[in-house]
């Protein structure tokens, strides 16, 4: 018994044969078809406007005084529009002396005193003055 | 209309106020073969006659700025091939389905679609066919169908003649087998 499969002679010519159709008169109105398309397409589609480099030269320009006027309102509002917290204040000064993160240590130094008897007040600034200028305190305790 | 060659229809182009009317020959002159060519891959003559058309609407937008570097024959099969291959992607994503379901409903369409006249042995064939992947579906069509030459192929499809030579050997063999088997 011939047990081989039978392969099919591709190159018969009925299997060469196109087995699709196409509807009647489907080509001879196509080019009608498609002129009308594309007709549709134009009037529906408004070419859309590029813009221009001169205009985003504008926009992007907008956007920056934008920003900046952004960040000047922050600044402004947590410094000349507050109402006077000792926050405020601190802030205000660290502003006027430019002081970077690490100079923190002088606002400290610029709150307001506790308040002294006379007698500790006078050694006090006594001691601020010598500092000053450089007396070495070991020659005034001897 | 009387017939134009391709030299014909690119001078015409290339002219103002005649860019229509050298469209037009164009679709005349092509409209026919590239449906066909369209119509093998996606085997539905409605979704054939989508592409077609958008096809002519991307050559309409381009045609004046074909440089000629290729033949204008190769360079509309590049197009409609293109249309169909991005047609068949786009099918596949909005059915959610792998390809092999996508292709298996195409094999289904073939039995009942009142525009396929083929017997049952060439309903076999197109029903092999459609099991080959895409690509090399389109390689077996346009040498077993269209007799097109390798070297024309190359040209269309961006690939190397050995390549589709390779190609289209191991398609014939994949379908005899697939025939033997039925």
């Amino acid at each position: 018994m011939d047990n081989k499969r039978k392969i099919p002679d591709l190159q018969q010519e009925k299997l060469k044969k196109q087995p699709f159709s196409v509807p009647d008169g489907y080509f001879e109105s196509f080019s009608d078809r498609l002129q009308a398309r594309i007709r549709e397409e134009q009037h529906s589609t408004p070419p859309v406007p590029r813009i221009r480099t001169f205009t985003r030269a504008r926009v992007a320009m907008a956007a920056a005084i934008l920003g900046v006027a952004l960040i000047s309102y922050s600044v402004l509002r947590f410094t000349v529009f507050n109402n006077g917290s000792p926050d405020s204040a601190d802030m205000a000064l660290i502003d006027e002396f430019h002081l970077m993160e690490d100079d923190f240590y002088l606002v400290d130094y610029l709150e307001p005193a506790e308040e002294m008897d006379d007698e500790d007040a006078f050694a006090t600034q006594a001691m601020d003055y010598l500092a000053i200028n450089d007396v070495e305190m070991i020659l005034l305790l001897e | 209309m009387p017939e134009w060659d391709d030299s014909q229809i690119l001078e015409a182009v290339r002219t103002p106020g005649k860019e229509e009317v050298a469209f037009n020959q164009l679709v005349a002159n092509y409209q026919e073969r590239l449906y066909w060519h369209i119509r093998k891959i996606l085997i539905e003559h409605e979704d054939t006659d989508d592409v077609l058309q958008n096809t002519f609407i991307k050559v309409w937008r381009s045609l004046a700025e074909f440089r000629g570097d290729s033949e204008l024959y190769t360079w509309l099969y590049r197009i409609a091939t293109n249309e169909a291959l991005t047609y068949l992607k786009k099918k596949k994503k909005q059915s959610f389905a792998p390809w092999v379901e996508v292709e298996h409903k195409m094999s289904e369409v073939l039995e009942s679609d009142p525009w396929f006249n083929g017997d049952e042995i060439q309903l076999k064939l197109q029903q092999a066919i459609l099991k080959l992947p895409e690509k090399q579906r389109i390689v077996f069509n346009m040498r077993y169908f269209d007799e097109i030459k390798y070297e024309k192929m190359a040209s269309i499809l961006n690939t190397s003649v050995g390549a589709l030579k390779a190609s289209y050997h191991h398609a014939v063999k994949k379908i005899e087998a697939m025939l033997a088997d039925d």
